[in-house]
């Protein structure tokens, strides 16, 4: 375990030497403050009363999570994606020539060297979604003094997430020790084919008629992560403060993680270097 | 007891199609005495970095079986006990020096004030301790090859692998490092050292091997490889004539009144010079010439190259 958090500290100190991530905590950083200063000078009190009247606190309470998904969620998604592109170098760097031959001359296993490495990547991206949802929240709880906890369970959603998509990065960066292709696949993976399988599994299969058809989309909707599922329909109700409603996109999510990590593993402790 | 011991070691590489294979060793048998200095030569693409890559458990053997400090060399707690410099070493250009150490020290097993104690102790000796805390990226090449000494000597290992140590270092560094690598052969430590500069194996290694194309051609120690003495016969040749019962095979004629003689030892010369006296052969000049380590790798793997195309 000592050698797994060694290996994810240098990783995360790997993952501040690159900008793309003080960048995104910059980008978290500004919206923050802006969130607070844009809300210290709003009389939200007027103005929902002014709509609401006498049932003001219903409307605040859905002003308050449309507000955090508002804020969150599309900076969130551009988190993932700069996330993406960040981390997807780790693994290669490792298996550089040079790098690899000293890693595997330290009394360190391999799959401690490959868990090292996922888990300071997740930690990174934790920690810049955990800057950007506390914030976020802490500042229109303030402001509205209604107080969502179960809206910060959507840090670890979100790092969950990211720790799909980057078992599909550490696979391919194994196989191939380059960063491009797995990078490639992730995108693909949470841009298009997620979002697609997710309209494909609900709204399409009132339309198609051919069961064959059905069953190979639902085929590929159980396999691939749910990726879109978890980025939208899950957040939302968190915000609204109904806790996780659906655990199907989730456990499916993480069997596929496990495979592709189980995977990672076994190739990784077989490779010649 | 001998630190390291292969036992038909071979390995193979194959392309990911399956449809090249290359042989880059080859039933290798070899023991390295423990607290000596054990110098690996051969010409590159020998196999060299592969026998340390498959001892180190970086490569895997395709047939055969090693043991490092008795221990099979799939368990990589053994690790513990070894230190490594391999070649062209990378290290993350963002850390400093002393994070590079603090680093592997951790990964070797090391933590708090003993590894600082031995961090400065081991930058002091190579002379970077005023660049403890500049980012290795600024580093020269020699400073990067005195930083990988260090990193390889953090843990005090019993037995270190080191490939090419002294490239890119120059001479009174070169002088520097030797003197390290034999005080710790002082030490009782084991060194198994991948290098190219042949005179500086002669130097300091106890033992020998040459490799080449994966195969061990010899093994042995320096004094045992380069035995056969040489002596080149400057002789007048109208005093008198060569004896003929003269092997032939050990003495050729090199130019008018030059001769090269190759004898084992000085009882062999003296009896040849015997038979010159006897025949009235006037000598004029005896030069003595002693084979370098260089000058019998060139033989050596010269011969293996025709052997090869043969």
């Amino acid at each position: 375990m000592k050698n797994i958090l060694v290996v994810s500290w240098y990783t995360i100190r790997e993952a501040m030497a690159r900008k793309v991530f003080i960048f995104f905590s910059g980008i978290s950083g500004l919206v923050v403050i802006f969130t607070a200063v844009i809300l210290g000078v709003t009389n939200v009190d007027s103005i929902v009363q002014g709509f609401a009247g006498k049932n003001a606190a219903p409307m605040m309470a859905e002003i308050v999570s449309k507000l955090e998904i508002a804020i969150t969620t599309p900076l969130a998604s551009l988190g993932l994606l700069l996330a993406i592109f960040a981390s997807s170098s780790f693994i290669p760097i490792m298996l550089e020539k040079g790098n690899i031959d000293l890693l595997l001359s330290k009394p360190v296993s391999r799959t401690q060297l490959l868990w090292g490495k996922y888990l300071g990547g997740l930690l990174v991206v934790f920690l810049n979604i955990a800057i950007l949802i506390i914030g976020v929240w802490l500042s229109i709880s303030i402001k509205f003094s209604l107080w969502s906890f179960t809206f910060l369970w959507s840090i670890l959603i979100i790092t969950f997430t990211f720790a799909v998509l980057y078992s599909i990065i550490v696979l391919f960066g194994v196989i191939t020790k380059s960063s491009m292709f797995g990078m490639m696949i992730a995108y693909l993976i949470f841009l298009i084919l997620s979002p697609l399988l997710k309209f494909g599994h609900g709204d399409l299969q009132n339309i198609i008629s051919s069961e064959f058809w059905k069953g190979v989309i639902d085929t590929l909707y159980y396999i691939f992560p749910k990726t879109s599922e978890l980025m939208s329909n899950t957040i939302l109700t968190l915000a609204q403060g109904q806790g996780i409603e659906n655990y199907q996109p989730l456990w499916t999510s993480f069997v596929f993680l496990a495979a592709m990590m189980f995977i990672s593993n076994y190739i990784f402790n077989k490779k010649d270097f | 007891m001998n630190t390291i011991e292969t036992t038909g070691l071979t390995k193979v590489y194959s392309s990911s199609m399956g449809r090249r294979r290359v042989q880059a060793l080859l039933d290798l048998h070899l023991s390295v005495p423990q607290g000596t200095i054990f110098g690996l030569l051969g010409p590159n693409g020998a196999g060299k970095t592969t026998l340390v890559k498959l001892l180190l458990g970086i490569t895997f053997p395709t047939v055969g079986s090693a043991k490092i400090l008795g221990e099979n060399i799939n368990n990589y707690k053994v690790k513990k006990r070894i230190g490594y410099l391999p070649e062209n070493h990378k290290y993350p250009p963002y850390l400093t020096g002393g994070e590079v150490l603090n680093f592997f020290g951790k990964l070797s097993g090391l933590e708090g004030r003993s590894l600082e104690k031995k961090i400065d102790e081991l930058l002091d000796m190579m002379k970077l301790l005023k660049w403890k805390k500049t980012k290795v990226k600024n580093y020269s090449k020699g400073m990067m090859q005195r930083l990988g000494l260090a990193q390889a000597m953090l843990n005090e290992p019993e037995l270190i692998f080191l490939d090419e140590p002294t490239d890119g270092v120059d001479p009174i560094g070169r002088k520097e490092i030797r003197d390290i690598l034999l005080d710790l052969k002082a030490q009782s430590k084991t060194i198994f050292l991948n290098s190219h500069l042949l005179s500086e194996v002669e130097l300091i290694t106890d033992r020998v091997g040459i490799l080449n194309k994966g195969k061990l051609l010899q093994e042995g120690t320096v004094q045992e490889l380069t035995d056969k003495e040489e002596y080149l016969i400057n002789i007048d040749e109208e005093s008198g004539s060569l004896p003929d019962n003269i092997n032939t095979s050990i003495l050729m004629k090199l130019n008018k009144g030059k001769y090269s003689l190759k004898v084992n030892d000085i009882v062999e010369l003296n009896k040849i010079i015997d038979q010159m006296r006897g025949g009235g052969v006037m000598i004029n000049e005896i030069i003595k010439h002693k084979d370098t380590l260089e000058d019998m790798f060139i033989n050596l793997i010269t011969e293996s190259e025709k052997e090869n195309q043969a």
